[in-house]
């Protein structure tokens, strides 16, 4: 009985040698999707593989959202101008030690990756006003060192708390170092009132991050025109419901709200926005 | 994926005694115990990866430090009267959001614990898990014991405080155990080793509680005891009970008065095969564990 391979190849891309970017296409902000789909149209991404699913992900049915059948994807793209592998998924259900094993093989057997960057959104207490930070887990001191010269926040202290898990990306990173693959997970905090909707400065403060890294010369014209477009909106979430605006004015002022106005904020900023999508 | 030794102890036939998490944790709490008074050596694990989501991740300065993974660790200690291989899995390798581990991955950790048993000769496996049993809370609880050949029904007829399948009305040896600790017992029968899966009795309308159950745990820690032929202090699991009691009670008190009512019937009843007629009749212990169900909406009565 021959072993079957967990992903596809359609074509071998022409890489010396690579960088691999990984997003999650649920996360916190749309951050994941967001800044893939950004890359992967800028850079003339070509879909050029694919992980299976039937080994890591619960096909008993499909999911219904937004009207619209989904089906879990786990593509592979690469940007061969920018040296770029990238790859987008759905988060796995079940052999997720094999599963990112897999997203290394196809980088590393096929594009000469060296390199591996994860996207991540955080979801935090601080608000969409606030400056968005970029916070960096390298896999050694060697990558963290490389990292010095881009405004990152590299000092972080973390623990998984009682009852929570460790993220996928994190997982990822400790099985690229397993195979001398250097890493680093990269984490935008997401006000949690955006967390189910598009957070596009958060998406502007990675894409920055890549522009820098991959010299990829973005024009930040429209991006920085979407950004004011959702900072309007929500300014007039403000004026228009005062309750938004108290609650967003308390967390300014580093005041807590309470869970039930956690989740009324979240709920009106959500049913704003897409009322005025 | 493979099982890592740290040493190779020299082990007389010794007897393997393997558990992994289930209902309030029975099985795993009273091999644990067993090992933690017999101070057992760690001597290796498998490795886990392959079957586990990581459980923690630590992160110092900015560098991703460890990533820490659910344990499954092999122990022994030679005793005077037998030599001993504990395994105890810190979780099953379900997947997803399952519970019990099951298909594939739950096949191959069973035979991964098992290479360990053959590479060291043992002579006998015990697992152990929980039974779901209409008993009330106030009664000792006791061991459903289920061997994997014939030939141990005998023997296991001897241990006190224990019955067979068979020896619970309506159910004429048949039965199911969930997860692992079951597994383990089928797939030690395919491979030739005696195996026997002993499991300590849970009141029905405990089952789906966040909560441990020692008096169970410790009604199977005395029959391994007895069957090892070695002493185990239990009154650690004895101070446990006596902690949690008020909690079960206060439990207990929450349940609506009709189907407590109900409840209260089990403090006199035999579900074995009674000897003289019972004081409830099988309708009423079926209308028990129906209206319990219903009420706490758990997982359905059985065994793991």
């Amino acid at each position: 009985m021959s072993k079957r391979s967990p992903f596809k190849v359609y074509r071998k891309p022409k890489f010396q040698s690579s960088s691999l970017v990984v997003g999650w296409s649920e996360d916190a902000g749309q951050l994941g999707p967001g800044v893939i789909d950004y890359l992967t149209q800028r850079l003339g991404g070509e879909r050029f593989g694919e992980i299976e699913p039937e080994d890591f992900f619960s096909l008993s049915g499909v999911r219904v959202e937004g009207d619209v059948a989904q089906f879990p994807e786990s593509n592979f793209y690469s940007c061969q101008e920018n040296n770029l592998v990238i790859f987008r998924s759905a988060a796995p259900g079940f052999e997720w030690y094999k599963f990112l094993n897999s997203i290394l093989d196809v980088a590393e057997h096929y594009c000469g990756a060296k390199e591996l960057y994860t996207i991540g959104g955080m979801v935090t207490l601080s608000t969409h006003t606030a400056p968005r930070a970029l916070l960096a887990t390298a896999s050694s001191q060697e990558v963290k060192d490389i990292l010095s010269q881009y405004n990152l926040a590299r000092n972080m202290d973390y623990e998984t708390p009682p009852g929570q898990r460790p993220t996928l990306n994190s997982f990822l990173l400790w099985v690229a170092g397993r195979r001398n693959i250097p890493g680093v997970n990269l984490w935008v905090p997401i006000p949690f009132y955006l967390v189910t909707s598009e957070d596009l400065k958060a998406q502007k403060r990675l894409l920055q991050f890549f522009d820098e890294r991959f010299g990829l010369n973005i024009d930040f014209g429209d991006i920085n025109h979407e950004v004011e477009e959702q900072n309007e909106k929500l300014a007039q979430a403000r004026l228009r419901l005062p309750e938004v605006d108290d609650y967003i004015r308390r967390l300014e002022s580093n005041l807590r709200l309470s869970q039930e106005e956690n989740e009324r904020l979240t709920q009106e900023v959500e049913e704003f926005l897409r009322e005025e999508e | 994926m493979e099982v890592k030794l740290y040493k190779k102890p020299r082990l007389r036939s010794p007897i393997m005694l393997a558990a992994w998490p289930g209902i309030a944790n029975i099985g795993l709490i009273a091999v644990d115990t067993i090992r933690e008074t017999l101070e057992a050596e760690e001597f290796g694990e498998i490795e886990p990866w392959d079957f586990f989501y990581p459980k923690r991740v630590s992160i110092r300065d900015g560098i991703l430090e460890a990533l820490e993974f659910p344990s499954n660790k092999f122990y022994f200690k030679k005793t005077e009267q037998t030599d001993l291989i504990f395994f105890i899995g810190e979780e099953q390798p379900s997947g997803g959001e399952k519970i019990y581990a099951e298909g594939g991955k739950a096949y191959r950790i069973a035979n991964l614990v098992l290479d360990v048993a053959e590479k060291f000769h043992c002579k006998r496996v015990y697992t152990s898990g929980a039974a779901v049993a209409p008993i009330h809370h106030t009664m000792n609880p006791r061991v459903w014991a289920v061997p994997n050949s014939p030939e141990l029904v005998a023997e296991v007829k001897k241990y006190e405080n224990t019955i067979l399948m068979s020896a619970i009305e309506g159910r004429e040896g048949e039965g199911n155990i969930v997860g692992l600790n079951g597994l383990l017992l089928g797939v030690a029968k395919k491979r030739g080793f005696e195996a026997i899966c002993v499991m300590g009795e849970i009141p029905v309308y405990l089952q789906g509680l966040p909560l441990p159950y020692p008096r169970a745990s410790k009604s199977v820690v005395e029959i391994l005891s007895r069957s090892l032929g070695i002493g185990i202090d239990t009154s650690k699991l004895d101070s446990w009970a006596e902690q949690l009691e008020q909690e079960i009670e206060e439990i207990y008190r929450q349940i609506p008065l009709e189907i407590r009512g109900q409840l209260e019937k089990l403090k006199y009843v035999t579900y074995a095969k009674p000897a003289e007629p019972s004081p409830i009749t099988e309708e009423d212990k079926r209308k028990i564990m129906k209206d319990v169900d219903k009420f706490f909406k758990k997982r359905g009565r059985g065994s793991e």
